[in-house]
């Protein structure tokens, strides 16, 4: 491919989940004749098998294609995938980084979402060309004039060459390739500088070791160059360059202004993260790009494998994970009722459930986790000030001054009708309203400050399920503040399970701790002697439920037939016990370790 | 080895019970004929060459069969009975007559199991049995008259909102019928059956617990023996043949639906009649380790009350049972569920109970 910087376009796309994202993508690559349309899985660039079961995009992904433009120049465009989820906000702003233009999709019959704009805004301060593609015009509820004048509106984005699209069927599309060799600025950079490339994303191959994907910002690389990650100060030999479109196709080198892939036999992991900057060791740049915005794991739980002796095996696929996943943070800890395990960061729920996913299917995993907990911030009475990401860690009560939780700023769009459900809701989970505004004629934003932990306990499913799916929810953190919290115990057999700690609102620690107990009865297979499960706080128990004991489990037939019939059941339940964990004498099966979750809607 | 054991199945009945799942159809004479031909074509293939201790003709219900063809079963497989073998049919009350008795008695058999299930009418028919209690209780004395000594009922406890009071009442009646060897089994409610359609429930396993030990106590104090998990001897007349399967040990399997265990294989017959009137008999058999045989070993010797020798154990498997199993019997004896007694391996009370709990710590 011949290099020409003025003809390289480095663009993303963002929008709000399920407004046409990943379709829009397959559709530029079909275009643009990089993947042939009988080759085309649906939403190429969702590479992982679980993206696509989910229709979510969960990682970025660099694609190079080449498209010829009416003006009769052969352009290169790099699009990088952007995921739509609130959890993955993260990811988002290390795409653009790499980026000089966006397009911003949005949904011709739903309109401007709040995670439209929080990605917006994120585009507009990375100070990115931003172009609107109304997309889904093809449908009867279209109102591409209203979703325009909306964007202008609420956005400040001129839509007067707004491309109206159907991602679906390719209507328009060839109008948005236009657009963006038209529009979207060539990158900047002086190809003589020393080099500055900003590594966006990395993954780990056992064969090449770390392959890292980049943007150069100055200069150029290629094989053989020995290269200095800057913060690290690690020096390697480049081994292999290329791009990806989207298999990787080796170059031998890459310019300035182009996106694509290295590899430099890089073996440790560590030596690499997503915004380090590489360049020359022999001319070095004479300071690293700016880093990217770090967005701090907002959610922690505990990781175990069930089998006690994969704990070698987690900790390597954790390694490899966090390479691909930078906001993944993680660090050993052990539990009296698990064994060794790490206790792990996430973004928020979904992240916490993708990384679990993959950890077990990618990497072959049987794993335990405990419920999610928010970061608490415990101020003692000698007035040091402890973070706290693990409930069973809790110091004593009569050492602590008081104790902090994490609130965010909760913005609510929704239609006008359901503002009453909406504003019971926050209400019900501890929240402090902050203001109401007319969005249009129909919609309005209700704002909230809310308890972070009350957000991860089912927030969501309630919001959806009060709005009929109409209300969009965005959120960042916004401070610490003074709550009434105490840690609950849950006793098994009278004793205690640290697994099973959980800190709650106290005015509420009655109603939790009988749903708690109440559902671990339900969970927890019965045993040869009663078992008594019980809540506690401070050591005072306020909830207590029985497991009886099983007097009788012999099969009252067994003759011929039913000889092998019950040698199966008993092998069935072989391997069940097996994903159980023995706390003392009590075997409990893994969901009992989340159970402390799923409970949170039945507190009246 | 050689099995010593044959079963041969039955599946025709004039009609279903509602918790039944064995195999079964409703009788029909022109399925009955073929179906008898086709049955004993497979025992004169499987059996060419064997003698057997023990022949056990179940069902269904092999008395649902017409005289004819009820007398041409009997009469084939009389010559593969050994002398002083135990030669049992299945039987229901309301078809047990004094014509099928003579013929039972003329080729041989010499014990005949029946059901009673219950004592109470209106219980009877919500099972969907054919029969009254003093209908059972007849059949029960023609049995003996024609000189039939070595009998069993059967009984069904744990049905819906069953009380002690009532189950104390179905075990006087059962005791009435003085019959060295009883049979007592609570319900257990499976797919496919009319109970399974109507959402029976089975009773919880406290209650059943509960009704279990009522059953133990009068039986006990009646005479009888528990020698296994759901079956009660007076001294001397445990069923030679369900022993076989208890011990682990070989038995020819023929007829529709019916299992069979040779040559280290559990094999299972076909339940679909077409196939097998086609002589397609078998439906699946199971490739076996080591540790499938240690499993079938316990899963089977465990349920009887005197367990299994530690001598014998090491005879089949050539390693010690307590060489390999010492941490699991140690925890099974603390927990108060096994006992090593006399060089032998034995459930408690307790442990006869909890035989699944048992059986899941040894199968490691």
């Amino acid at each position: 491919m011949p290099f020409d910087q003025k003809h390289i376009r480095n663009f993303s796309i963002i929008a709000h989940i399920d407004h046409g994202k990943s379709t829009l993508a397959d559709r530029i690559l079909e275009l643009t004749g990089t993947v042939e349309k009988r080759q085309l899985k649906e939403q190429m660039l969702d590479s992982m098998d679980l993206e696509r079961e989910r229709g979510i995009t969960i990682k970025l992904n660099a694609v190079t294609v080449s498209y010829k433009a009416k003006d009769g120049q052969e352009y290169i465009y790099n699009l990088i995938d952007t995921p739509g989820h609130v959890d993955f906000s993260y990811e988002v702003s290390r795409s653009l980084a790499a980026c000089e233009g966006a397009l911003l999709v949005v949904d011709a019959t739903q309109g401007v979402q709040a995670q439209t704009l929080a990605n917006v805004y994120l585009a507009v301060d990375n100070d990115l060309m931003v172009l609107p593609v109304i997309n889904k015009v093809d449908l009867p509820s279209a109102r591409p004039d209203y979703v325009k004048k909306e964007i202008e509106d609420r956005i400040g984005i001129d839509c007067s060459d707004a491309s109206l699209v159907s991602a679906k069927t390719g209507l328009g599309v060839p109008d948005v390739l236009e657009a963006i060799a038209k529009d979207i600025p060539a990158p900047e950079g002086d190809p003589k500088a020393p080099l500055q490339a900003l590594i966006f994303d990395s993954y780990y191959d056992s064969y090449r070791g770390v392959v890292v994907l980049i943007r150069v910002k100055n200069g150029s690389v290629k094989v053989g160059d020995k290269i200095l990650l800057m913060h690290s100060k690690k020096v390697y030999e480049v081994t292999e360059v290329g791009i990806r479109t989207p298999n990787e196709v080796k170059t031998g080198s890459l310019e300035c202004g182009e996106v694509g892939y290295l590899t430099a036999t890089i073996k440790d992991i560590k030596d690499v993260f997503p915004g380090e900057t590489i360049t020359l060791s022999e001319t070095p740049a004479k300071e690293p790009l700016p880093g990217y915005r770090r967005i701090n794991p907002m959610v922690y739980c505990g990781l175990y494998p069930s089998d006690s002796k994969k704990y070698e095996d987690l900790k390597e696929a954790l390694e490899k994970l966090s390479l691909n996943d930078a906001s993944l943070v993680y660090q050993p800890e052990t539990s009296q009722a698990l064994g060794f395990g790490f206790r792990c960061g996430f973004l928020g729920l979904l992240h916490m459930d993708v990384v679990q996913e993959r950890l077990e299917r990618e990497y072959n995993l049987d794993l335990i986790l405990t419920a999610p907990s928010v970061i608490y911030e415990i101020e003692m009475t000698d007035h040091s000030v402890i973070k706290l990401d693990n409930p069973s860690k809790m110091p004593e009560p009569t050492k602590i001054k008081e104790i902090r939780e994490p609130y965010v700023s909760a913005s609510i769009m929704t239609p006008s009708e359901f503002v009453g459900p909406i504003m019971e809701l926050c209400q019900e989970k501890r929240g402090i309203y902050t203001d109401l505004q007319y969005f249009d004629d129909t919609r309005q934003i209700v704002k909230y400050d809310l308890p972070l932990s009350e957000i991860i306990y089912s927030f969501f499913d309630r919001l959806k399920s009060c709005t009929k799916g109409y209300a969009s929810l965005d959120y960042e953190f916004a401070s610490y503040r003074k709550s009434d919290l105490a840690k609950m115990d849950i006793l098994l057999n009278g004793e205690a399970v640290d697994a099973l700690s959980s800190i709650v609102y106290k005015p509420q620690a009655y109603n939790r701790g009988i749903a708690i107990v109440s559902k671990l009865k339900d969970i927890i297979p019965r045993q040869q002697f009663s078992v008594p499960v019980q809540a506690a706080i401070n050591g005072k128990v306020v909830a207590r439920a029985d497991i009886k004991a099983v007097r009788k489990d012999v099969l009252a037939k067994c003759y011929g037939g039913d000889i092998s019939r019950k040698k199966k059941l008993l092998e069935a339940q072989k391997r069940g016990k097996k994903r159980m964990k023995s706390v003392g004498s009590v075997e409990v099966p893994q969901e009992a370790f989340m159970s402390v979750l799923s409970i949170g809607d039945d507190i009246d | 080895m050689k099995p010593s054991s044959l079963y041969v199945h039955i599946p025709f009945c004039s009609s279903i019970c509602a918790y039944c799942d064995f195999c079964k159809l409703l009788y029909r004479k022109e399925f009955a004929f073929p179906y008898v031909e086709e049955l004993l074509k497979e025992v004169e293939g499987k059996a060419k060459g064997l003698s057997f201790h023990t022949i056990y003709v179940g069902g269904g219900t092999p008395t649902c069969l017409e005289d004819p063809l009820f007398e041409k079963v009997l009469a084939f497989l009389s010559p593969y009975l050994e002398r002083n073998g135990e030669f049992t049919i299945e039987a229901n009350p309301e078809s047990l007559s004094k014509e099928k008795l003579l013929i039972a008695k003329r080729f041989g058999v010499n014990r005949i199991s029946m059901g009673l299930e219950s004592s109470s009418e209106k219980r009877l028919k919500e099972m969907g049995r054919g029969h009254t209690y003093e209908e059972a209780k007849k059949a029960f004395a023609l049995a003996k008259e024609m000189g039939f000594s070595n009998l069993n009922a059967d009984l069904i406890y744990g049905l819906p909102d069953e009380t002690l009071e009532e189950l104390d009442k179905d075990i006087d009646a059962l005791l009435a019928l003085d019959v060295p060897h009883l049979s007592t089994y609570s319900l257990t409610v499976n797919e496919g059956t009319l109970f399974y359609n109507k959402k029976i429930k089975e009773a919880d396993d406290n209650d059943a617990a509960d009704q279990y030990e009522l059953i133990l106590k009068r039986f006990r104090e009646a005479g009888y023996l528990r020698y296994e998990v759901s079956n009660f001897a007076r001294p001397g007349f445990e069923s030679q043949h369900n022993l076989t399967y208890w011990h682990d040990e070989e038995y020819v399997g023929c007829g529709l639906g019916a299992s069979g265990y040779q040559d280290e294989v559990h094999y299972t017959n076909t339940r679909n009649l077409t196939k097998y009137l086609k002589g397609e008999y078998l439906d699946s058999q199971e490739e076996e380790g080591e540790q499938d045989r240690l499993e079938y070993y316990f899963l089977t010797n465990l349920r009887l009350a005197e367990g299994f020798a530690l001598e014998e154990f090491e005879k089949r498997f050539g390693f010690s049972f307590l060489a390999k199993y010492q941490k699991e019997v140690d925890s099974l004896i603390k927990d108060g569920l096994l006992l090593l007694e006399q060089k032998r391996v034995k459930p408690t009370d307790k442990g006869i109970l909890l035989l699944d709990r048992i059986l899941l710590t040894l199968f490691k």
